[in-house]
């Protein structure tokens, strides 16, 4: 019985710690597939955990997690801009943008509740608990009893599958990654759908981050995304550049964390990093070719030619 | 699927190919021009590419546009195409001013054009490709038109383009990527077609079937615009041709009032094109040309040649590139002094022999020996051949450091690298730009030469020349493949060369002996099979799925 309980809550945390790192993932793909690969994307992830503190504070943890959102978005536009538009190192300039993230958001932080270490207490996003399902053994709170930002994840899946490989925009925002030259014969506007592509990404790097701090923590501290946005460019990876293949991988990563802490907690005699480090040694694994076939786009992280 | 469904009368407009008038004869005289470039002018920072140039195409008409290496072929095709704006004058598309709108605005008004290398995404599949640059595939919701794979396929099977759309594009052959790029253009009412230098990657069968297409494309009422270098194949396809010269127009003649030797000196401007001359097409029938009395060095390649022993050796080697281009079990020697000719359909594994003899490629088995340097004019120049951002003369120093000629000390001898950048520059007329101006700002052709020059001078031992005259114009043509065959006769220890080419005339003229690769083998031609349909028939004895063996060529 007792371990019953014990997988159970391991379940609930593992898909609790993969909701942020999906919804960034996710993101990155759609960037990733119209050829920008996003190394700033941990700067999202933390401007949406700030994001979201604040605009929870000011108006209450749902308009938290759309200032989140729309805070990751602005700084996926500024590295777009440089970037996308005036073509600069893609690497370079993410990581820019990412240890200015990092820094900033701790100087607007400790600028607005002071430098005391002081726990900043959120008013944080409900969890729906689903009626008889959420009592289901085993995998009933792991998938019943999640917040709002886990369906989010879950439905986009789908949602961007079918937009990627069923729609015209799908199509021409991939040709944007596997060709510049081509899609731009084809009349594309590759500089455009570089940078829309890109800001999506974003928003949903900062909706993680606004999960971070208004789901999972309640608070907000100095560099709370701990590395979520690079995770998550490993996760596009291993999952391939497929939706859904990016939400197993990052459900993958969140297992590999919650063990991480599990083993933490049980103090086993077990070197329980090593469970952290697993996903990051698949991820190489996967772009060296070990499972199958994976190539990423073709023109990724190349100059868009404004 | 739904979204078929919200409102639109599906086949409003954009039935393939449906809007130009059909049923009009070819000459209408009447009609409303296809395309109409009025003035246009068009520099590259010093380089003046179009000057003030009229152009005029007629619905229905196949328009032969000719003109030397950097005379401006490609750069009227890209104005027409709106990938380039003009610097001045006027482009007009059925009529409407193709303004600012750039690419979108003149496909919208129906202009398409394949390029000489093809502007497809190698990883999405032939349908993909075409979706990709026909609006009318899809619903105003973005979703997947009822009915528009029916109607491509249709107009591939009315063009006669056999093509299979679901494969990716990287995984076709050359000949189908063609098709492609044309269905691609085809599938959506299309008044202009521009195609760049169409038949350079087509063997000598596959030519006649592409005019065939354009000659129905045409037919059905839409202006076609064949750039091209091969005087022989613009007089047999075309209505109608144009000669640029240094960027501006010289003339514009219908067919029947155009001779090859006036075309020719309207492109070369100098009231003719000197010793080498147009290049004479020998069709010699046994002995390999006019190359026989010096080739008494020359082994046959299968006897074991004591005094002459191969520079270059494959034996049972099988090697690939990751785009399954493959060469599998194949042996070969080559010798000083002989020209070995490699002919065969693009992509039949040439590639990847021509990178293992460079030295580029390591072979998964077998043995491989090589000489140190090699000279190496590769397919793909640009790509492999050249660093654009370098000047022509830092492109000569990165290939030739190694030379003692060119070293000084641990230092490199600029001034002779210099030097001899800028004799290559005169030598190979490079025009365009000298030994001091980066390389990337060369047109095509010029590049080519760049290259070309280059590796010439560094093929003491082995020259491995891909299609060395692809892209080049009649002189610069005639004037490599001179410098090619004097290389090979040149003084006491001349080099072994492999002339890699899907040009049979070129292989022809210039070879020793010819050898035709197919899937990834090389087959030696049979007894007085030296003849242009012998050699095409064993290499489309390739491509060709059937099993039937060549058939035996009467001589």
């Amino acid at each position: 019985m007792i371990e019953i309980a014990a997988l159970s809550s391991f379940l609930l945390s593992a898909v609790g710690l993969a909701v942020p790192i999906a919804l960034a993932a996710l993101g990155e793909m759609v960037s990733e597939r119209a050829g920008v690969i996003n190394i700033g994307l941990e700067g999202s992830v933390i401007w949406g955990a700030l994001g979201g503190a604040l605009g929870a504070l000011a108006a209450g943890p749902w308009a938290g997690l759309g200032t989140g959102a729309l805070c990751g978005g602005a700084t996926a536009l500024l590295f777009a801009l440089f970037a996308v538009r005036l073509d600069t190192d893609q690497i370079i300039t993410g990581t820019a943008i990412t240890l200015g993230s990092l820094g900033f958001t701790g100087v607007v932080f400790q600028g607005r509740f002071g430098a005391t270490g002081l726990a900043l207490e959120l008013p944080t996003v409900p969890v729906w608990e689903i009626p008889l399902l959420a009592g289901l053994p085993v995998l009933g709170p792991a998938l019943f009893e999640q917040a709002a930002t886990a369906w989010v994840a879950l439905l986009l899946a789908p949602a961007l599958g079918w937009f990627l490989f069923r729609t015209r925009w799908g199509l021409a925002l991939r040709a944007a990654g596997e060709s510049t030259v081509a899609a731009r014969a084809a009349g594309e506007r590759v500089v455009r759908i570089r940078i829309l592509a890109a800001v999506f990404g974003g928003c949903l790097a900062g909706l993680a981050g606004a999960h971070l701090s208004l789901v999972h923590t309640g608070t907000f501290a100095e560099g709370m995304s701990a590395g979520k946005g690079f995770i998550a460019i490993a996760v596009v990876v291993l999952g391939r550049w497929r939706p859904w293949g990016v939400l197993a991988a990052a459900l993958f990563f969140g297992c590999a964390e919650a063990l991480q802490f599990a083993l933490q907690a049980v103090d086993a005699d077990l070197p329980y990093p090593l469970f952290l480090a697993l996903p990051y040694v698949l991820s190489l694994a996967a772009l060296a070719g070990w499972f199958g076939r994976s190539r990423a786009p073709a023109a990724l992280g190349g100059a868009s030619g404004g | 699927m739904p979204g078929a469904n919200d409102g639109h009368p599906r086949d409003s407009g954009d039935r393939p190919g449906g809007t130009a008038p059909t049923g009009q004869p070819r000459d209408s005289r009447n009609a409303p021009l296809a395309a109409r470039l009025h003035g246009v002018s068009r520099s590259f920072g010093r380089v003046v590419a179009l000057n003030d140039v009229d152009f005029e195409l007629r619905p229905g008409e196949i328009h032969g546009l000719l003109g030397e290496n950097g005379a401006g072929k490609t750069t009227l095709a890209r104005v027409m195409a709106g990938l380039l704006a003009p610097d001045r004058g006027r482009v007009e598309i059925g009529g409407r001013a193709l303004e600012g709108g750039g690419a979108r605005t003149a496909r919208e008004l129906g202009v398409a054009m394949v390029h000489q290398h093809f502007s497809l995404v190698p990883r999405f599949t032939g349908f993909e490709n075409v979706l990709l640059f026909n609006g009318g595939g899809w619903t105003r919701r973005g979703r997947l038109r009822r009915g528009f794979r029916e109607r491509v396929e249709a107009r591939a099977a009315e063009l006669g383009l056999a093509v299979e759309l679901d494969l990716p594009v990287e995984e076709l052959g050359m000949v189908e990527r063609q098709r492609v790029e044309i269905l691609k253009a085809l599938a959506g009412p299309t008044r202009v077609l521009i195609l760049d230098e169409p038949t350079t990657v087509l063997a000598p069968q596959e030519v006649s079937g592409l005019f065939a297409v354009l000659a129905r494309v045409a037919r059905a009422g839409t202006g076609v615009v064949l750039v091209a270098h091969k005087l022989d194949e613009v007089l047999a396809a075309a209505d109608r041709m144009t000669v640029l010269r240094g960027g501006a127009r010289v003339l514009t003649r219908p067919r029947g009032d155009a001779t090859e030797a006036g075309l020719v000196a309207a492109m070369v401007g100098r009231g003719g094109v000197g010793d080498g001359g147009r290049v004479t097409r020998k069709r010699p029938d046994g002995a390999p040309a006019d190359r026989a009395e010096a080739g008494d060095a020359v082994a046959d390649g299968g006897g074991g040649d004591q005094a002459n022993p191969p520079v270059a050796e494959l034996r049972r080697v099988t090697a690939g590139d990751p785009e399954g281009e493959r060469i599998v079990d194949l042996s070969l020697e080559v010798r000083r002094g002989e020209i070995v000719g490699i002919a065969g359909v693009g992509g039949n594994g040439q590639r990847t022999l021509a990178a293992v003899l460079a030295g580029v490629r390591k072979p998964v088995r077998g043995e491989v020996r090589i000489p140190r340097e090699v000279g190496w004019i590769p397919q793909d120049r640009v790509e492999e051949g050249l660093v654009g951002d370098f000047t022509v003369a830092e492109n000569v120093a990165f290939a030739l450091h190694g030379s003692a000629d060119f070293r000084n000390g641990p230092w490199l001898d600029w001034k002779r690298v210099g030097r001899t950048a800028a004799e290559m520059v005169a030598g190979m007329e490079v025009r365009g730009g000298g030994a001091g101006d980066r390389a990337g700002r060369l047109s095509g052709g010029n590049q080519q030469k760049v290259v070309a020059g280059r590796e010439l001078l560094r093929s003491r031992i082995l020259l491995v020349a891909e299609s060395p005259a692809r892209g080049l114009d009649v002189r610069a043509t005639a004037q490599l493949r001179g410098r090619i065959a004097r290389l090979a006769r040149d003084g006491p220890g001349p080099p072994g060369i492999v002339l890699v080419s899907t040009d049979l005339d070129e292989i022809l003229e210039l070879a020793d002996r010819i050898l035709v690769m197919v899937r990834g083998r090389l087959l030696p031609l049979p007894p007085h099979g030296r003849h242009p349909d012998a050699i095409g028939h064993l290499m489309l004895a390739a491509t060709t799925s059937s099993p039937t063996p060549p058939p035996t060529p009467t001589p």
